[in-house]
């Protein structure tokens, strides 16, 4: 009965290991586990598109050209043409197609088990990592970071293109009356112009929230809920739950990695588009 | 009655599962919707499929992600309980 004894819990996993970085540096830049992740994701998908490009293109693609010509169709033509104007597409489109190449990689790598656990499990003598299922994108910290360069980018760009009066014009909706005291009717409708202002500077900043946490929670309870139902027989205590957990586990394993996986970076990098796009052209 | 045991721990329990399952209703109800209309829409026209999968997908994910709203909330309460 070894198996019941183990020790487990699968918050811990994304919890602990802010606790134990591998290389401690000050100012918060630790190395920890999210950041070594965040360095592979960045090797694969810079590796493998390279690798792919650079072999030299084809008339006649291949397969592999063709899933990366696939992939760049994509974001040209459902994510960046979507959301972006005409004149953003020069400088926008490479950002938000960077978006969903490394948020896809991110998440995909994430469904890999690796050997980065924080227990150790002796194998002939060596210390070696248990392997688990961890994505840097299961960490505020790090979608909430890709947050702040579109938000940042939405905000600049409008000032920009628009100038910064007309731009912050733009966020209330059109068609109000004028707030202008010689064209106010009522005390009402000054009271509702400031209601609106409110509540429409209150929305640029959800977004913020809305966009991280929507990466976020779905790939921490992906992983969670993979993770629970694996290990249900641990948690329960009892051998009777393993023919449904582990089907279950494997079932919504398949799903994160074939659907989620890809659809919330395509969610993130349209979304970018659309808020960029939105910025430049606010009347659109 | 009196109540034994852990009651601390179980309420907290209680609160995280509650307020997940609760916050999975209206979204479950909205992504049922939108699934739901792009079928109808598709079905009255066929040769704006393409399009109506890219709302669709959008609409998806705004709608879901509301559930983990409530998740969030619920980890917060977890946590500070």
């Amino acid at each position: 009965m070894t198996l019941l004894k183990v020790d487990f819990n699968p918050v811990s996993d994304f919890t602990d290991f802010v606790h134990n970085p591998y290389v401690n540096l000050p100012l918060g830049l630790d190395i920890n586990k999210a950041v070594v992740y965040l360095w592979l994701t960045a090797a694969v998908a810079m590796g493998v598109t390279l690798f792919i490009v650079r072999r030299g293109l084809k008339l006649r693609p291949d397969g592999k050209q063709t899933a990366v010509e696939v992939v760049y169709d994509m974001c040209e033509n459902q994510i960046a043409r979507g959301g972006l104007p005409e004149e953003g597409m020069r400088i926008w489109f490479p950002y938000v197609a960077t978006l969903f190449v490394f948020i896809w990689s991110m998440n995909l790598i994430g469904f890999i088990p690796l050997p980065f656990g924080e227990r150790h499990v002796d194998v002939f003598g060596l210390s070696v990592p248990e392997f688990q299922i961890y994505a840097a994108s299961a960490n505020l910290s790090v979608t909430l970071a890709l947050t702040l360069v579109t938000f940042f980018a939405t905000h600049i760009e409008g000032i920009r293109y628009n100038g910064p009066v007309k731009y912050f014009k733009s966020w209330m909706p059109s068609g109000l009356p004028s707030p202008r005291p010689w064209g106010l009717k009522s005390p009402a409708v000054l009271v509702l112009l400031v209601l609106i202002a409110v509540i429409e500077v209150l929305s640029q900043f959800v977004r913020i929230v809305s966009l991280s946490f929507r990466l976020f929670f779905n790939m921490l309870a992906g992983h969670l809920v993979i993770a629970v139902f694996l290990g249900l027989a641990s948690l329960l205590g009892t051998y009777f739950i393993l023919p449904i957990g582990i089907p279950m586990g494997v079932a919504l394993y398949l799903l994160e990695c074939t659907l989620i996986a890809g659809l919330q970076a395509f969610i993130f990098a349209t979304l970018s588009a659309i808020y960029i796009g939105g910025a430049i052209h606010p009347d659109h | 009655m009196a109540l034994d045991g852990n009651v601390h721990d179980a309420s907290r329990a209680l609160e995280l599962g509650l307020a997940t399952g609760l916050g999975a209703i209206g979204p479950g109800i909205g992504v049922g919707f939108i699934f739901g209309k792009t079928i109808e829409a598709v079905g009255r026209q066929p040769e704006l499929r393409g399009q109506l999968q890219g709302l669709m997908w959008l609409g998806f994910a705004l709608t879901e992600a509301i559930i983990f709203y409530a998740l969030g909330m619920a980890f917060v309460a977890y946590a500070i309980a």
